[in-house]
């Protein structure tokens, strides 16, 4: 400047200015550009500190006031900038946003977890009711003592009984496990009662057909105490069956014969199906045939050294695979050892 | 067991039971005797009646038609057009009217044909059902009664029932078994006809023939009786018509009264060629070791001394209570039979029968037992019947040796504990009077009893089982339902058990889908699919060089126990792949079996099978050997949530077994012990079984997994101080495994080392021959104070000496 300038000449330049900056903020729409204005106009060498310089010259009184007019004056800048500035971020995002459209039809990486077999799906559903009920878990070996397997269960050698299961031999003294039933023998013999033990299992049989398998799976549950009896028995399997299939279910028992329970029952659901109104899967009787029971035989008792003038107690089993097929619809029993994953992944519950 | 309507009839009055079978069956099911099955003939031929052609005529519109007036014995003719040639007026025909079925679905039903009406049809032989093919309609002999309906009058009004009789009701195995069980359940009374024999002939069967029980524990009742001159022929149609309502041919008629006796009264019988006993003998004895016989049916065996044998002067002539032999059987030439009736111990002839394969009738019964108090009286029906069949004289007397004549003991019961055993109420007064109706002698009073079970309930022995006889009597339907009460505490389950439970919850939640195969498979395709077992026990898996066998296996397919579930995983891959499951990630847990030092042995394991890459936008172009990785990172998954922390991968070692990939399988090993292995599988197995996707496998033995389990958390509180991440990459040879840098790093970093992860793995470039960069990412943090920057790279420089000096490698 070549002549020393008046304050008015000074504040009006300071209005211009502003004026001007103001103006090219509200157009810009650059981010780098913003900044140059800012340089320009607020930075070390812009205009406000280039018009501070002028105001050295200025007579001492003037000084104050022009001071407060250029701190108003950078003060309105900076709020327009910081407006701008977020402004301009914000339309940058919003077109960033934009960019990044997904076609969510799209699959997204497989995160499944694995299916549970059904076999293992029925069996942990009868032990967490029967669990509630206070039965706990008890296993056993497959290849078993025959001692185990028959003779305890009052079946002895040579007696018809035997006839009923077909048997695998390993040698003159072990078969394969015929049923879950020599859990109950192991339980009584390690355990003192009161007992609720309940022996899932995988038991073998000389048998196979379209509905049999020679190794399939059962469940059984044991109960001794100082009072038991068949109405306890019929209430515990009612239990279970309204559980698995719905509290409009009936259980009905029908006379039958085990070696190690005497009285025996074979016991029926009433068809959850079709409410006993006839279908195929209770071939119109409106029963479905689920599994053997009864008190336990005092000849069994008297084999694992309990009196049976203190102890009485029950039993009662089903077949497993039968179950799902029951509850499930499965309609071909080989579809249990195929593994197949088109089934599997049914069971992915 | 089939079961004739008509024969039960000759024991007790069941006639108005043929219009309503199923309520018999019902009845008899409800008291545990299972009818499977009710075969009724007289419903099928419902409006089929015996008929007289009264009038026969040309069809006005059909000359091979003719038109005939009927009579059908209710006083109304009935016109019915016919097609067949074979009939004229006056003859007797088969005449099925509107509502009769025959035979396939055949209705027959009123119509018109050619303009003329026909109200039925003239049946033939085989629109009956009676034959396959036949020409013609049915003419009946001149003898045969108008009106009568068709099925009684050709013997087909009976009714079948096949009876599910269970191994305690020996008594049940006949007609009068059933006919009491009946009599018991309906309430009336038993026909009890005149068996005894009427004897005719001066000869003595005891001078004739000489009798000698030898062992009188196997057989504790012998009878038997001479019928001289007996002509040996065909039985009357009465007892072959008989023999074919319960699924027997007939013989001849000697041979078909034992038959017949056996299936009316349950007792077997045998007939002998009198003549052909020699020295005139009877002996009950064991067979001589070594002993060949062959018996009725041509068969040879050889005893072995165990079998209970009837013999003569000089042999074996039969095999108790199973099969007669073929040296003294009745032939057509036979004039004299000596009749055999006895009781045989049940284990002897079950034994004996399974032995040689006899599985007869007679065994069946004797194995499952026989009323001993029977013996004469059947023995007697049979004297009189085969006189009455085949002719011949009753010997005046009979043998009967009975060793043990001691009667049943009474039963005290109590009807209390019927009661509380059935769990409801039971009055003295139905306790008694079904325990008379069952045909027990009941003694005492006022609910206290002592009841004297009959001869032939042989399962009757103590108090329970006079529960289950008035519960079923009763009725099951009066039993209440109640939930016991629990005062004690639960258990908890068996820890093996739950722990198995844990281990597939986890394999599932890392993907896994659960398998379940058989516990016995193929020695052939096990053997040769494992390899040798030693390679294995390397691995920490315990494996029996010879397999447990079964020694009666279904098919050599299943004739082992398996040692390992590998074999039951591969086969489920190789039907999933097959099937178009061409990616799959499969486990199994169950038990292997062997052999340990106190018998046969049972461990726990877990399987897995990998197989193909999980495809999709996330997962391009990657290896096969990936699939090893892919298994390896879900199984150290489950191992982190059952918090086993130091689980180190080491490799093949020497020799893995042939079915792995000897160079993409590692063992495992966890806090000091091999526990299993996972490998990708050999690409020859892969080849040949024509699978084109990377497959990984893997097994753990559960007991070795479960040592502490289930293991607590111990919580570490959480820094509040900033983590720093460093990365390094080092140039390594290629047979350096990375985690052993890992490890160097792990030791040299201390507690300040949160974690360590490989990152990246780079080969070629400019890296030398052999060689392969491996980055790490680590994580710094202090648990109680900010980490300097000063210190952390001290830390660094310290990190990357060690490193490069102890394991001889150069920092990137």
């Amino acid at each position: 400047m070549s002549s020393t300038p008046s304050q008015a000449e000074l504040l009006k330049n300071l209005e211009d200015r502003l004026g001007a900056a103001l103006k090219a903020l509200n157009i810009v729409e650059d981010a780098s550009r913003l900044y140059d204005i800012k340089v320009a106009f607020a930075g070390k060498q812009g205009f406000l500190s280039e018009i501070m310089r002028e105001m050295g010259k200025l007579p001492k009184e003037e000084k104050p006031q022009f001071g407060k007019e250029v701190n108003r004056v950078k003060a309105s800048f900076e709020a327009a900038y910081t407006e701008r500035e977020g402004a301009l971020k914000n339309k940058e995002l919003m077109e960033k946003v934009g960019r990044e459209a997904i076609d969510v039809s799209l699959p997204g990486p497989q995160v499944q977890a694995g299916a549970q077999h059904p076999i293992h799906l029925m069996f942990d559903e009868v032990i967490g009711i029967l669990g509630r009920l206070g039965y706990a878990v008890r296993t056993g070996p497959q290849i078993e003592k025959d001692w185990y397997n028959f003779e305890a269960l009052n079946i002895p050698p040579d007696h018809p009984s035997r006839d009923m299961q077909d048997t695998f031999y390993i040698d003159q003294t072990h078969v394969l496990r015929t049923h879950t039933s020599p859990i109950q023998i192991h339980t009584m013999l390690t355990e003192t009662p009161p007992i609720r033990a309940l022996a899932p299992g995988s038991v073998f049989r000389k048998d196979s057909d379209i509905s049999h398998s020679p190794n399939f799976h059962q469940i059984e549950g044991l109960l001794v105490d100082k009072k038991v009896s068949m109405a306890d028995l019929k209430g515990t399997i009612a239990f279970v069956l309204r559980s698995l299939f719905g509290s409009a279910v009936k259980v009905r028992f029908r006379p039958s014969f085990f070696p190690f329970t005497e009285p025996s029952a074979e016991f029926d659901c009433s068809c959850p199906m079709c409410n006993q109104k006839g279908c195929r899967l209770c071939k119109n009787s409106g029963w479905i045939e689920i599994g053997g029971s009864g008190l336990v035989n005092p000849k069994v008792f008297e084999a694992v050294k309990l009196d049976t003038k203190i102890w009485q107690g029950f039993a009662f089993g089903f077949g497993i695979e039968r179950m799902a097929i029951i509850k499930y619809g499965i309609d071909d029993i080989r579809l249990f050892a195929e593994n197949d994953l088109r089934f599997l992944r049914q069971f992915n519950l | 067991m089939k079961i004739s309507l008509k024969w039960l009839c000759d024991h007790i009055d069941l006639n108005d039971y043929f219009s309503k079978a199923d309520e018999l069956a019902k009845m008899l099911t409800d008291a545990g005797l299972e009818v499977e099955a009710v075969e009724n003939k007289s419903v099928q031929f419902k409006h089929v009646v015996v008929g007289q052609i009264l009038k026969l005529e040309r069809h006005p519109n059909a000359d091979r038609l003719t038109v005939c007036q009927l009579d059908v014995g209710d006083g109304t003719p009935r016109q019915i057009v016919c097609g067949a040639k074979n009939h004229k007026e006056g003859d007797k025909v088969v005449v099925t009217l509107p509502g009769a079925v025959l035979p396939g679905n055949f209705e027959i039903k009123k119509s018109k044909i050619r303009d003329v009406e026909s109200l039925g049809m003239l049946a033939s032989e085989s629109e009956l059902g009676l034959k396959k093919e036949s020409e013609g309609i049915l003419i009946l002999p001149d003898d045969a009664p108008v009106g009568k309906p068709f099925a009684e009058y050709f013997g087909l009004d009976d009714v079948g029932f096949e009876i599910n009789v269970t191994p305690n009701r020996a008594d049940c195995l006949s007609h009068l078994g059933l006919a009491r069980e009946l009599a018991c359940l309906l309430n009336r009374p038993l026909k009890k006809p005149d068996l005894a024999a009427k004897t005719s002939s001066q000869v003595s069967t005891k001078k004739a023939v000489a009798l000698e029980v030898r062992d009188t524990k196997l057989c504790s009742r012998y009878s038997g009786r001479l019928v001289e001159g007996v002509k040996v022929g065909p039985s009357p149609d009465w007892l072959r018509q008989r023999l074919e309502s319960v699924g027997m041919n007939s013989i001849n008629n000697i041979v078909d009264v034992t038959n017949f006796i056996m299936m009316d009264l349950g007792q077997p019988l045998h007939a002998f060629d009198a003549a052909q006993l020699k020295g005139s003998k009877i002996i009950v004895d064991k067979a001589v070791v070594g002993e060949k016989f062959i018996s009725l049916d041509g068969t040879e065996l050889n005893l072995n001394g165990d079998e209970l044998t009837i013999r003569d002067g000089e042999r074996a002539v039969c095999i108790a209570g199973a099969i007669g032999g073929q040296n003294s059987g009745v032939t057509d030439a036979t004039k004299t039979v000596f009749i055999e009736s006895a009781h045989f111990a049940m284990d002897s002839v079950r034994r004996t029968a399974r032995r040689h394969g006899l599985q007869t009738d007679s065994s069946y019964r004797f194995s499952r037992g026989t009323d001993a108090s029977g013996v004469v009286r059947a023995l007697d029906y049979a004297a009189g019947l085969i006189q009455k069949v085949g002719g011949g004289e009753v010997a005046e007397d009979h043998w009967d040796l009975n060793a043990n004549p001691a009667k049943k003991p009474a039963i005290p019961v109590s009807v209390d504990y019927v009661a509380q055993r059935l769990g409801h109420p039971v009055t003295p007064a139905d306790f008694e009077q079904w325990m008379k109706r069952l045909g027990c002698k009941v003694e005492g009073s006022s609910g206290k009893y002592q009841v004297t079970p009959p001869e032939f309930r042989g399962d009757l022995e103590q108090e329970v089982d006079f529960v289950e006889e008035f519960g079923r009597l009763n009725g099951y339907d009066h039993i209440p339902e109640n939930l016991p009460v629990m005062n004690y505490a639960p258990l908890a389950n068996d820890k093996n058990y739950g722990f198995e439970q844990r281990v597939s919850a986890l394999a599932r939640q890392v993907g896994f889908s659960q398998c379940v195969n058989f516990g016995f498979t193929s020695s052939k395709s096990q053997a040769a699919l494992l390899g040798g077992v030693e390679k294995y026990k390397a691995y920490g898996l315990q494996m029996d060089s010879e397999p447990v066998r079964v020694q009666n296996p279904l098919n050599e397919d299943l004739d082992v126990m398996r040692v390992s579930l590998l074999p039951g995983l591969l086969k489920n891959l190789t039907h999933n792949y097959r099937h178009g499951n061409n990616v799959g990630r499969l486990f199994e847990t169950g038990f292997v079996f062997g052999r340990g030092p106190e018998g046969y042995v049972q461990n726990g394991r877990i399987a897995f099978v990998a197989w193909g890459q999980i495809q999709g936008l996330w997962n391009k172009a990657q290896d096969e050997s990936s699939v090893f990785f892919d298994l390896k990172a879900r199984v150290q998954g489950i191992f982190d949530k059952l918090l086993i922390n130091t689980v180190q991968w080491k490799g093949a070692g020497a020799n893995p077994p042939s079915l792995l990939h000897p160079a993409q399988t590692s063992s495992i090993f966890i806090e000091g012990r091999d526990v299993g292995f996972i490998g990708c599988v050999h690409p020859k197995w892969l080849a040949d079984e024509k699978i084109r996707v990377g497959v990984a496998i893997g097994e753990i033995d559960l007991t070795a997994i479960s040592r502490g389990q289930p293991r607590t958390v111990k919580f570490k509180s959480v820094s509040k101080f900033p983590a720093v991440e460093r990365d390094l990459a080092f140039v390594l040879p290629k047979s350096m495994a990375a985690a052993d840098v890992s490890a160097e790093i792990k030791k040299t970093a201390g507690p300040l080392l949160q974690s360590i992860e490989v990152f990246d793995v780079f080969s070629g470039g400019n890296l030398p021959e052999g060689h392969v960069s491996v980055a790490y990412k680590m994580v710094f943090q202090n648990a109680t104070a900010t980490l300097g920057e000063e210190e952390l790279t001290q830390l660094q420089k310290l990190i990357v000496g060690n490193v490069e000096k102890k394991l001889s490698v150069k920092v990137r």
